[in-house]
């Protein structure tokens, strides 16, 4: 079938933005051709980030990562932008707000290293500052929840990271990268980055957003560096004096992985109504804490969150298999999917 | 939700009202119970504060939240869920602490302490459920049934007008000014809602009252205005943008014009002004920095185009924000009262982080060719050529004084201030103030004998300056200012206009023609009373219209 189809989406405050897409092209090629800038990395169905939902419409789904789509989102009209094509016209559930839907390029800024630390755990703390460009404007602009994209130094590969700090007009940009052996990013890290370096980023991409409008309380569910990104929340919440009542549940494996602990602390001190619990799974005796992961810590609260009639917004960034299960557990509790914001750490 | 407080107010399907989830202002329904319950609230520490007050112990410190409190719920100020249930909060607090003062000096008095019901009775629950599920109660609505459609929109006139009262209030307090007899009249307009009025003539009296209170208001607005930037005098406004580094400024809020003017002096940066910001330029504490570089843009419904197309940060002061497009979202900031959910708001005046986005950002590239239009004709500047104006009257060469003034909007059939405008005689004079004036500042429209057609007086918070000219140039004719040559065409958008309106008739200021549409509150019976005790009409058609003011 050839010719084109009329695309409407329908943002997450319940706003539409249309295009028009051929049979031959997918999505968000097409978005784009129309200057509207939807979420999207990996353009090859493995990352996830261009996940939308098909309300009515014929479509057809090139294969992707079932990381990035299972079969049961499949099945209940969950599609990956990047690889769909539409069939007839199409209405699409985006879980963008209108108002987070750029038009144009993305940028892709030059930036600086200003540090490399050692953050504990097989975690390095990377804070880059974006420069210039040639007339002098800063691209700094990001909201919490983010990523940017990282090239590897003197090659062309990229790898996306979540930015850990709160947006800023200095142009700092914070990452905290989990170490991957022999993964190209970490081996820069490891062996080749230092203070004064320059990398090609992309950047900012992604709809993991705060809900902004929202007045329920927040729950933060994050395994190992999907903290990053909440991080970055809760670093804006407590430059707002946000009071949203708030717990961040973060999980890891063993103690040996603990990391951004001092950071944790100051947030606990500086956000008007936040806790923080960390979940270690396979902990030593002397652990002191919660001991499982964070969605069963998440799951005993939620419990007793509904029982009161609460209806938490859920923020959950890691593995596919902590979203999942986050997912499901809140599923099994009767939360509504549209409490839940999540963001999938995959191979991009 | 269901709110009816401004000009886009819904009109479809019969229901006069915004019920759906979101309004056409952008407000959602939770916000827009959240601000009920607010109100609700602010009626409670009302009741407390005046009967605290008539025992000697007012405490401005409830009157301080009162105006500010009031100020958030206008439209388009703040549509900040959260910030809403954090104020419930302090509200609870203040009046807590309000009704302690009551208590103790009545009892140190020998006074009986009164049992109070109702707002001040309320239970103000600290979970956000139980806060919404209590909205209905507080809806402007409540009670219509019992009362009917007449009372509550009696009811809400008055409450409307108050919330502009409170919203110039608070401007005036930013400057500085302030006094214990409008805190009284406030809290005193709040308690008489509190007790559910129902007879008309007592609310048509408090709504004149408030029109009073307003004009006092006005007049401490203006002398703190002055009083901290000189009197505004006839100047050229740029309205073109210089190159540089731009910060672009927003809303009402002329302290905070003030504070980002000093701490940007020898930055590089310009400072532009943005819709109800343009008098700036004709105060001579403002207008001595010269990085003040022009005005920008149009009237606030233009925001959403202008802003994106705006090269550096924009603040936003005071009332008339709209949703943030995702263009210049990240580089928007919040002052004051306003608010918007995931928007830094800057609080004391601190504006390091605006001046570092400026820095960040690219600014314009170079200069436009120079265009102006002159601004400034406040009360001084007019009053000061008096005596060539009353000559001019006296020898013919003005014949007919119009106000055009009032808010702008996004409505259509808007272009019916720019048409009449344009078909005025040129033997008369065009007064006006407020950002209606967008839809035709930027036309010549000539002048008689040195004196420019189209006077510009300023903000809509100027409107006390208007109010003086007449009253002087009815002085000096030996007349009632209704007896004038003069015609009021006022568009009303939202509730600091209702504020003026209800000046203009506790002044008794007849004939006025009221548009583009008139009020939803309003309804018939309530219109015909104010037809026929104030003569106020509702907009035809500027030919129409002009033809039956000339011939009055």
């Amino acid at each position: 079938m050839t010719g084109s189809h009329s695309i409407r989406l329908i943002t997450q405050d319940d706003k539409e933005i249309s295009f028009d897409c051929g049979a031959d092209e997918n999505l968000i090629d097409a978005a784009a051709k129309a200057d509207i800038t939807l979420p999207a990395v990996c353009h090859e169905g493995n990352c996830g980030a261009c996940h939308g939902h098909c309300r009515s419409g014929d479509y057809v789904q090139e294969s992707h990562s079932a990381g990035a789509l299972s079969e049961q989102d499949e099945g209940h009209g969950g599609i990956l932008m990047c690889r769909t094509h539409p069939r007839g016209d199409m209405v699409v559930e985006v879980t963008s707000d209108l108002s987070h839907i750029t038009s144009g390029p993305v940028p892709e800024p030059v930036c600086e290293v200003l540090a490399v630390d050692d953050m504990g755990g097989q975690v390095r703390r990377l804070l880059l500052k974006v420069l210039p460009d040639e007339s002098g404007v800063v691209h700094s602009e990001f909201e919490p929840g983010q990523f940017m994209e990282l090239e590897v130094p003197g090659t062309d590969i990229r790898r996306a990271y979540s930015i850990s700090n709160a947006p800023n007009w200095s142009g700092e940009l914070e990452f905290m990268i989990r170490l991957q052996p022999h993964g190209k990013f970490s081996s820069w890290l490891i062996d080749g980055a230092k203070v004064g370096d320059r990398l090609n980023t992309k950047g900012p991409e992604g709809s993991f957003l705060l809900h902004q409008a929202g007045i329920a309380p927040r729950r933060f569910v994050a395994g190992g560096t999907g903290v990053a990104p909440m991080l970055s929340m809760l670093r804006q919440m407590a430059e707002f004096q946000e009071t949203h009542e708030s717990h961040l549940y973060f999980g890891l494996t063993t103690e040996a992985d603990l990391f951004a602990i001092d950071e944790i602390e100051e947030l606990k001190a500086s956000v008007p109504n936040l806790t923080a619990e960390v979940c270690i799974w396979k902990p030593t005796a002397d652990w002191q804490g919660f001991t499982g992961s964070p969605v069963d810590a998440f799951k005993r609260d939620l419990q007793a969150d509904l029982a009161k009639g609460i209806k938490p917004d859920v923020y959950l960034c890691g593995p596919p298999g902590l979203i999942d299960a986050a997912e499901a557990a809140a599923d099994e509790l009767g939360l509504p999917y549209s409490s839940l914001f999540s963001e999938r750490f995959l191979p991009g | 939700m269901f709110c009816y407080q401004c000009e886009q107010t819904s009109r479809a399907d019969g229901i006069n009202g915004c019920a759906s989830a979101v309004g056409n202002c952008g407000k959602d329904a939770q916000t827009s119970d959240l601000q009920d319950l607010l109100i609700h609230a602010v009626k409670g520490i009302a009741q407390y504060a005046k009967r605290a007050r008539d025992l000697g112990v007012g405490s401005n410190d409830a009157g301080k939240f009162i105006l500010y409190s009031m100020f958030t719920t206008l439209t388009n100020v703040n549509f900040n869920p959260a910030r809403f249930t954090s104020m419930l909060v302090e509200a609870a607090e203040i009046r807590a602490a309000v009704k302690k003062a009551y208590e103790d000096a009545a009892t140190a008095q020998g006074v009986a302490i009164e049992e109070l019901s109702g707002a001040a009775a309320w239970d103000i629950p600290t979970e956000t459920n139980e806060l919404l599920a209590q909205a209905e109660m507080a809806s402007v609505r409540a009670g219509e049934a019992e009362v009917g459609e007449d009372i509550v929109g009696l009811r809400a006139l008055i409450l409307y007008g108050a919330k502009g009262v409170c919203a110039y209030a608070y401007h005036a307090l930013m400057l500085d000014e302030q006094s214990d007899e409008v805190y009284a009249n406030i809290e005193s307009t709040m308690d008489f809602l509190a007790s559910d009025p129902t007879d008309v003539d007592a609310l048509v009296g408090q709504a004149l009252a408030l029109g009073h209170t307003n004009l006092t208001v006005m007049g401490m607005l203006d002398a703190g205005n002055t009083g901290k930037f000189g009197t505004p005098e006839p100047s050229a406004a740029r309205i073109s943008p210089v190159a540089g580094k731009a910060i672009l400024v927003s809303g009402h809020d002329m302290a905070d014009l003030a504070a980002l003017l000093k701490q940007t002096e020898g930055t590089g940066i310009n400072v532009y002004t943005h819709g109800e910001m343009l008098p700036a330029h004709s105060y001579p504490e403002l207008k001595k920095h010269t990085h003040l570089a022009g005005n920008y843009g149009g009237a606030w419904q233009d925001q959403q185009t202008e802003f994106a197309n705006f090269p550096g940060p924009i603040l936003m002061t005071s009332n008339c924000i709209i949703e943030p497009a995702a263009s210049y979202r990240r580089r928007i900031f919040t002052a004051g009262p306003v608010g918007w959910p995931g928007l830094r708001h800057i609080e004391n005046h601190d504006y390091s982080t605006l001046i570092q986005a400026a820095n960040a950002m690219p600014g314009f590239a170079a200069d436009s060719e120079e265009e102006t239009i002159t601004v400034g004709f406040g009360r001084d500047a007019v009053l000061g050529v008096a005596d060539v104006v009353i000559d001019a009257v006296k020898a013919g060469a003005i014949k007919h004084f119009f106000l055009v003034g009032g808010c702008d909007g996004a409505a259509s059939g808007r272009n019916y201030y720019s048409d009449l405008v344009d078909q005025t005689p040129k033997d008369s004079v065009i007064l006006t103030l407020g950002c209606a004036k967008y839809r035709f500042n930027k036309t010549d429209h000539g002048d008689i004998g040195g004196i420019p057609r189209l006077l510009d007086m300023g903000q809509c918070n100027d409107s006390y300056s208007a109010i003086q000219v007449a009253v002087a140039l009815a002085d000096a004719f030996e007349c009632e200012v209704n007896e004038l040559p003069l015609s009021l065409f006022v568009s009303w958008f939202e509730q600091k206009a209702a504020a003026v309106l209800l000046t203009l008739l506790a002044l008794n200021i007849k004939g006025i023609t009221l548009g583009p549409t008139l009020p939803a509150f309003i309804t018939p019976p309530v219109l015909n009373t104010l037809v026929e005790a104030f003569d106020i009409k509702a907009n035809t058609t500027p030919e129409a219209d002009l033809a039956a003011a000339l011939a009055a």
